[in-house]
């Protein structure tokens, strides 16, 4: 495809960034930089007008809302977080597939009173046990949240769950399930109505993309 | 550093030398050219009862609201987060002439969240609204005002955004939705996220064709083929909706003979201010900034509550954002150094220089600094009988 204006699109290093790039090579954009060897963190691409910068999960729909990337690939948890503010949400990747769970040991009360809630994801559980009627303690935590029950730390947690395997072999089973997680395309609200041609162009491509993918 | 009285709270910001006298030149230049168009000023409190404030805007407003009790009344009383409520208070309830009335303002308000206006608490609010019209006309009015505040202001390159809430809101009646399904719908479509919309839509029970047309809604936007897609996509939209379409187009029409050089950008699930606008919502855009620096539009029934409803439409922005943004020249002033000496001679020429505008700075005895550091390139000195302005050397 055609870029007529220059546009940068933030991306998360890990498995967002490594399911994204076929994705992008669909478009005709392909890195010139191995992120895996080099350490810099704007990236370049066989298309002058596309840049790549490589950013913390949790800081993409930041550097997206400010205008710092026109637009970014993210998780749903992520931008639930984060509140969306600012952003548009156009478009759900398919990738990154996964789903946010209150999990903890298998005879643990959903129900009880005051429950205290091993988390990093502070809003979705407020949020969620709110919408239950349910007052809840929340325990914000950065990782390792399988670790809070055994420890006494907490009641339940609510984290991501991919196989449950590392909820398995701690003990702990998943109980309730919040929302299906998978990565969206986000995008600046003013460069959607700047770059308006060459936002819509990509999108276009990634969205033959996933539906060819979805049909495979 | 132990002492950290020097330090302001997030968002609260101030302007220094010799930006702050450049931002008060841009203010004195934009009120003047809103009186040049017939735009009369009004300077409404900074703190009212907080019903005042709130009257008719929907419950964004009531979180932006910094809230405090008056000791004299019990009453709560608020700070104000926007200062539109207030100005159609004066116009509906003050004014309530039968012509249309148009007023400007500029005045600080103060924002509890900084997710507005580029991280700022407290902006500079600056804007204008035209009451008593309800066409094409006043609209047009507004959007070149709008545009001529960011020309004044310097700002290289706009491009404008055009919606119309009233697409919506037929949709969302034809389909027979309820306030919460509503809701969840503006929410959605405030983010574009176009597999909810479809998800959320589906889940409605709307009529097949309504719902085809509400999940329609969040791809129509573009250049101006936007409007032609729109009339086909929601060709079994109630009226209001086709009337909307056909503002939208004579507007976009109007603009584009008057101001050829301004890009425009159609967005029919833009509905900014949804719960107090009436008809088209506008926005401009500079590249460099992620949000947009400058809005309005139409909203036809804010004076009701106050005892008068009339048509309305304004736009407003903050004009911090809006210096900071542009390239506005900060002038270097100069200035006349007089020596600190109380002759009668020089009293009299430095009074003189002053009524002729110069900038005079009188020296201090013994004060640290010569005539550069106090910023001036020229001195006063006594030549004969005469005080005579030399040039510093």
């Amino acid at each position: 495809m055609k870029f007529d204006t220059p546009i940068t699109i933030a991306l998360s290093k890990g498995r967002i960034f490594k399911q994204t790039l076929p994705l992008l090579s669909e478009a005709g954009i392909e890195l010139r930089d191995d992120p895996e060897t080099s350490r810099k963190l704007i990236l370049d691409t066989n298309r002058p007008e596309v840049k790549i910068v490589l950013i913390r999960a949790t800081d993409v729909p930041t550097y997206v809302q400010w205008g710092a990337a026109d637009l970014g690939v993210t998780g749903k948890d992520v931008l639930v977080e984060h509140g969306g503010e600012g952003l548009y949400e156009p478009l759900d990747l398919e990738i990154a597939r996964c789903r946010l769970m209150v999990a903890g040991f298998a005879c643990a009360r959903l129900g009880g009173h005051r429950l205290r809630i091993a988390t990093k994801y502070v809003k979705a559980a407020r949020d969620h046990f709110a919408a239950k009627g349910q007052q809840v303690e929340v325990i914000k935590l950065y990782g390792s949240m399988e670790l809070a029950p055994l420890v006494g730390l907490s009641d339940l947690i609510v984290d991501l769950v991919e196989s449950g395997n590392t909820l398995k072999a701690n003990g702990l089973v998943p109980l309730e399930h919040i929302a299906d997680i998978s990565s969206r395309v986000v995008v600046n609200k003013a460069a959607w109505k700047m770059k308006h041609a060459t936002v819509e162009a990509l999108l276009e491509v990634l969205r033959g993309a996933v539906a060819r993918r979805g049909e495979a | 550093m132990e002492n950290r009285h020097w330090l302001l709270p997030e968002g609260i910001d101030e302007v220094l030398p010799p930006n702050a006298l450049a931002l008060e030149r841009l203010r004195r230049a934009l009120l003047d050219r809103y009186g040049s168009w017939g735009y009369e000023l009004v300077s409404p409190p900074l703190i009212e009862y907080l019903e005042s404030l709130l009257t008719g805007t929907g419950g964004d407003l009531d979180l932006k609201t910094f809230k405090l009790t008056d000791q004299l009344t019990g009453r709560t009383m608020g700070v104000r987060a926007d200062i539109t409520p207030q100005v159609a208070r004066i116009d509906a309830h003050l004014l309530r002439a039968g012509h249309p009335t148009r007023l400007c303002y500029c005045g600080t308000v103060l924002n509890t969240r900084n997710d507005d206006f580029g991280g700022s608490r407290s902006p500079l609010q600056l804007g204008a609204e035209l009451y008593g019209h309800a066409g094409v006309e006043s609209e047009l009015e507004i959007l070149c005002l709008m545009l001529e505040t960011l020309e004044c202001a310097a700002i290289p390159e706009v491009y404008l955004d055009l919606g119309h809430v009233g697409i919506f809101r037929a949709l969302t009646r034809q389909a027979g939705l309820t306030p919460p399904q509503e809701m969840a719908l503006f929410d959605a479509l405030q983010r574009k996220a176009i597999p909810e919309i479809e998800g959320l839509v589906a889940g409605f029970g709307a009529e097949a064709q309504s719902a085809a047309m509400l999940s329609a809604l969040a791809g129509l936007s573009g250049g101006p083929e936007v409007l032609e897609r729109a009339r086909v996509s929601l060709s079994a939209a109630p009226e209001p909706a086709h009337e909307a379409i056909a503002q939208l187009e004579h507007l976009a029409r109007q603009m584009s003979r008057r101001r050829p050089d301004v890009q425009v950008h159609f967005d029919l699930a833009e509905l900014r201010g949804y719960h107090y606008h009436t008809g088209v919502v506008f926005a401009a855009y500079a590249p460099g900034l992620g949000t947009e620096l400058a809005r309005g539009g139409r909203y036809d029934d804010i004076g009701r509550v106050f005892g008068r409803a009339r048509p309305a439409c304004g736009f407003s922005a903050d004009l911090k954002l809006l210096y900071r943004l542009g390239q506005s020249e900060v002038e270097h002033q100069g200035g006349i150094f007089a020596p600190a000496c109380d002759e009668p001679g020089l009293v009299q020429r430095i009074r003189e220089l002053r009524e002729q505008g110069q900038r005079v700075v009188c020296a201090l005895p013994g004060q640290e600094g010569d005539a550069r550091a106090m910023g001036c390139g020229e001195t006063l000195e006594k030549q004969g009988m005469e005080w005579i302005v030399a040039p510093v050397v």
